[in-house]
């Protein structure tokens, strides 16, 4: 602040020039950066639907993967990623919405449940190869099931497990205070002022964390590696949970370096389109509706 | 009209006669439905107590794990030679992890060199310059971007980014340090800019008018005024980018050349924590040093990351202070 | 109710039956899942047999990966895989690796090894002492061995390999390599080791025969070309067995799998189709 009286002080007329084109090419700079930084990174992703998306085919999409010849499919793989992602939201939701309105509703405002916080931000923050090597320990040396679709999925929802915990608590605590007391007033009891008010109140924070917890196990790759494999069982539609769980991320990276089919350009091409396309999905089905209701709202 | 005012008594009837049975039959019933309700209450309230603690287990699981299986490294190699020696090479018994950290630390201080001017420009651009309609545009698909899967950025790094370093600088290989800290960037720089740009979006109006007032011009008011006052919001944007750039590991196995040497140059293929554990684990039997050595870089990769998780509880509560 | 449930009788009567009536009309009634990991030097083959072993018994589920030679035995200790490829006997103790206890190794194929370079690099063929001067560091220009002025790239597979150790012990005889500088690179698996070798230009790396693309070229080593007429009237030198690790006896499915791919059938078939070796052509 001092500085600004200063300068405004002495000198006008010329710090004034100076200053003034100062702000003009910080004004240009600003543009100029920013436009460059988010058109190059759209121009990127746009660079990838592209060099996919056309050349998709029914064949390519369920089709079972080839290790040797030309021609093979995803199909298993991105199986696997939808249903991965289900068990691992099955886990993760009840989980983590349960915690969270714990910490929202009924938890003391003391030490220990500060304490509690920092460890939900904690593990929130806690690199994805950590929870890989936690699965690892559990799954492969513990209970000696090897490298299984249940084994990825459960460590999946521990990832996503602080973070959906999280987001409930935030988007529940952001619910205004008389809907609750509103509730209380009528007789309701904790439960149901939770089930009824706060929950469908917040229900926006919800589906977008929910979004965001299904976007990351959907692309997450680390873990599965360490925990799933890096093979699928060779067939569509396997529900066995004990079945080797490659995913469609990790097929993409697999293809990409280690894989011997002459075609891998190809198949990690239209994969990452896959891929993308996806998660794209995800944002556009879930927050599309949140957003045209918060324009209705306002 | 007959009908209506014939049937009416009845329907009255129906409902006191009915009221009546419930109130007959119904103080025991409602008790019970009173009973049944702080039932549910209760067992819910506990449900969510010990998924509370189940989510807390985890973390401790996690650190029990990692250092029970971590601190047996240190039965066979001494810690100064593990922190500190650069050879690894567990096939001839010498662990000395320095490269890994090394690594890991100058590829996130590189990141964070490319990408924090860059994310302010772009939070400074969203929160002042930018029109109300390109700023509604442009804040989702920043948001959008945090959630692209790293094997993505990945594989851009892999087919696009390294041939063209190599055609560029006229390198040899292109993997290496450099390469990697790019694709971090690219991955870190939605996180940054949009914790940024909340934060200064949400410095008061009347700093800024101040500023005006005085004649400020809109450059030095967004320097001297509006960035220092959202500077730890900004730090906490910074922090939780440096989070993702050291915990990060696909993106960087795909271009980093997972060679276990020092990097002191930009382009030399080099390996950082999580590329090697992810690279070597599967190779390893479980009673072994390498093994344990492997656990003890992940132990250092949990301290590093809920160290920074306490730094941003500080600048939190500095914040709410000040 | 009732009606449902003599519906559910009947319908499980009906799986049952044509449950049986399948089994019976196919070749095979074994049933199972294999999982098999560990070489990549291997992984062709075994996937070409998983194929065909999956054709004559529909119920058996194989599926195989691969990520070098030490991760199969590894795997099989662990649990994680039912057999673990590897390119030497892992139930003994050989140079570098521990032998694994209560492994049984199973001989499935001679694997040939070729040193392969980018298809940029003029130079045709290379001698053993070349090869051990480049693989070591001392020789850094392609100029020093009859090729163009450029630096040589050297990308060399990660320990733990079974294709790093045939080719240290039979084409370098056993000189150390180099493990730093700035133009040199580790792989983790022969498809790794192809993406690297095709894409960069000026390098140097090896790996077997089955992988050699038309995008790069396999040297001639002493003047001997890296073909199976050369490897069985013993003239080239670098190739070794490939084994399938068991955790003890293979279970019932296991085996199978094993003996039909020992099957004279399959050695002399496919195999050599994919550049493989038989174990009868070598004495």
């Amino acid at each position: 602040m001092k500085s600004v009286v200063s300068e405004t002080r002495g000198m006008f007329t010329k710090s004034r020039g100076i200053n003034g084109f100062n702000n003009r090419l910080f004004t240009v700079l600003v543009w100029g950066i920013s436009g460059c930084i988010v058109l190059f990174i759209i121009s990127l992703l746009f660079l990838i639907l592209q060099k996919g998306l056309p050349y998709l085919t029914w064949d390519f999409i369920i089709g079972l993967p080839s290790e040797m010849e030309e021609g093979g499919g995803i199909g298993p793989a991105l199986f696997n990623s939808f249903y991965m992602l289900l068990i691992s939201l099955v886990v993760a939701i009840p989980l983590g919405m349960a915690a969270g309105i714990y910490l929202a509703e009924f938890a003391p405002n003391n030490k220990l449940i500060s304490f509690v916080r920092i460890c939900v931000e904690g593990l929130a923050s806690v690199p994805s190869i950590i929870f890989g090597l936690f699965g690892i320990a559990l799954f492969v040396e513990m209970f000696q099931i090897g490298l299984t679709i249940i084994g990825g999925a459960i460590s999946l929802a521990f990832l996503n497990l602080p973070v959906m915990t999280r987001v409930t608590e935030e988007s529940i605590r952001a619910v205004p205070g008389e809907l609750k007391q509103a509730s209380f007033a009528l007789g309701g009891t904790h439960l149901q002022t939770i089930r009824k008010a706060l929950i469908p109140a917040a229900l926006g924070g919800l589906v977008t964390g929910i979004c965001l917890i299904a976007g990351r196990a959907f692309g997450e790759s680390a873990v599965i590696i360490l925990t799933a494999g890096v093979t699928t069982s060779g067939e569509m539609w396997d529900f066995n949970l004990f079945s080797p769980g490659e995913t469609l991320a990790v097929h993409l990276w697999y293809v990409q370096s280690e894989a011997i089919v002459p075609d891998a350009v190809s198949i990690s091409d239209k994969a990452a389109a896959v891929l993308l396309f996806v998660i794209l999905l995800f944002n556009v089905l879930f927050r599309i509706p949140l957003w045209i209701k918060d324009r209705k709202n306002r | 009209m007959q009908l209506e005012t014939s049937a009416q008594p009845s329907i009255l009837g129906a409902k006191d006669s009915d009221l009546g049975v419930s109130i007959k039959a119904g103080s025991g019933k409602t008790f019970d439905r009173k009973n049944r309700l702080l039932f549910y209450n209760r067992f819910f309230r506990i449900a969510c107590i010990a998924s509370a603690v189940f989510v807390c287990l985890i973390l401790f699981g996690i650190l029990f794990f990692m250092f029970r299986t971590g601190i047996l490294t240190f039965r066979d190699v001494s810690p100064l030679t593990f922190f500190f020696s650069t050879e690894w090479s567990p096939e001839e018994e010498s662990y000395g992890a320095f490269v890994f950290i090394f690594g890991t630390f100058a590829l996130t201080f590189l990141t964070l060199l490319i990408s924090v001017p860059l994310s302010v420009v772009i939070a400074v651009f969203l929160s002042e310059v930018a029109p109300a309609w390109l700023r509604n545009a442009l804040r989702p698909i920043l948001d959008l971007l945090v959630g692209i899967p790293s094997v993505v950025y990945g594989f851009l790094g892999l087919t696009i980014l390294i041939p063209l370093l190599r055609d560029v600088t006229g390198t040899n290989m292109g993997d290496g340090i450099l390469a990697a800290a790019i694709v971090l960037t690219i991955m870190v720089l939605p996180t940054i800019s949009r914790v940024s740009d909340d934060a200064i979006s949400a410095v008061p109006r009347k700093y800024r008018d101040a500023s005006y007032a005085l004649g400020g011009t809109r450059f030095q008011t967004i320097f001297k005024v509006t960035i220092p006052a959202a500077r730890s919001g900004i730090l906490y944007g910074v922090i939780l980018g440096m989070a993702r750039a050291i915990g990060e590991t696909m993106a960087v196995v795909m271009v980093i050349g997972n060679t276990p040497q020092l990097a002191d140059a930009l382009f030399k293929p080099t390996s950082v924590l999580t590329s090697n554990i992810v690279m070597q684990i599967a190779n390893v039997p479980f009673d072994s040093t390498w093994n344990y050595a492997l656990y003890m870089m992940g132990f250092l990769l949990l301290v590093i990351s809920l160290l920074m998780i306490v730094l941003v509880r500080l600048l939190q509560r500095k914040g709410a202070k000040s | 109710m009732k009606w449902f449930k003599s519906l559910t009788v009947a319908a499980m009567a009906i799986a049952l039956v044509t449950s049986t009536v399948s089994v019976v009309g196919a070749a095979s009634s074994l049933k199972g899942k294999i999982v098999i990991n560990g070489s990549s030097a291997l992984l062709p083959l075994t996937l070409q047999a998983a194929n065909e072993f999956k054709k004559a018994n529909p119920k058996v589920k194989i599926s195989a990966s691969a990520a070098g030679s030490i991760t199969g035995p590894q795997s099989v200790r662990k649990g994680i895989a039912d057999i673990g490829a590897v390119d030497w006997d892992a139930s003994q103790d050989v140079p570098g690796f521990k032998k694994f206890e209560g492994q049984v190794a199973h001989k499935v194929a001679v694997i040939p090894f070729a040193a392969v370079v980018n298809k940029n690099v003029k130079v045709d063929n290379l001698t053993t002492k070349q090869l051990q001067d480049i693989f070591s560091g001392k020789v850094t220009n392609w100029k020093d061995v009859g090729g163009s002025d450029a630096d040589i790239i050297v990308v060399n597979r990660a320990f733990g390999s079974g294709t790093r150790v045939n080719f240290q012990m039979k084409a370098l005889q056993g000189t150390d390599f180099i493990s730093k500088g700035n133009n040199y690179k580790e792989v983790k698996s022969s498809g790794d080791m192809k993406t690297a070798v095709e894409t960069t230009p000026n390098a140097i790396g090896y790996m077997d025969l089955v992988y050699v693309t038309s995008n790069m070229k396999a040297l001639q080593i002493n003047g001997i070309a890296p073909t199976e007429a050369n490897v069985i009237n013993g003239t080239y030198k670098v190739w070794g067995f490939g084994y399938y690790m068991t955790k003890g006896q293979p279970d019932e499915v296991t085996k199978a799998f094993i003996e039909y791919i020992q099957s004279a059938k399959f050695q002399n078939g496919s195999l050599k189709k994919l550049k493989f070796i038989p174990i009868s052509a070598i004495k």
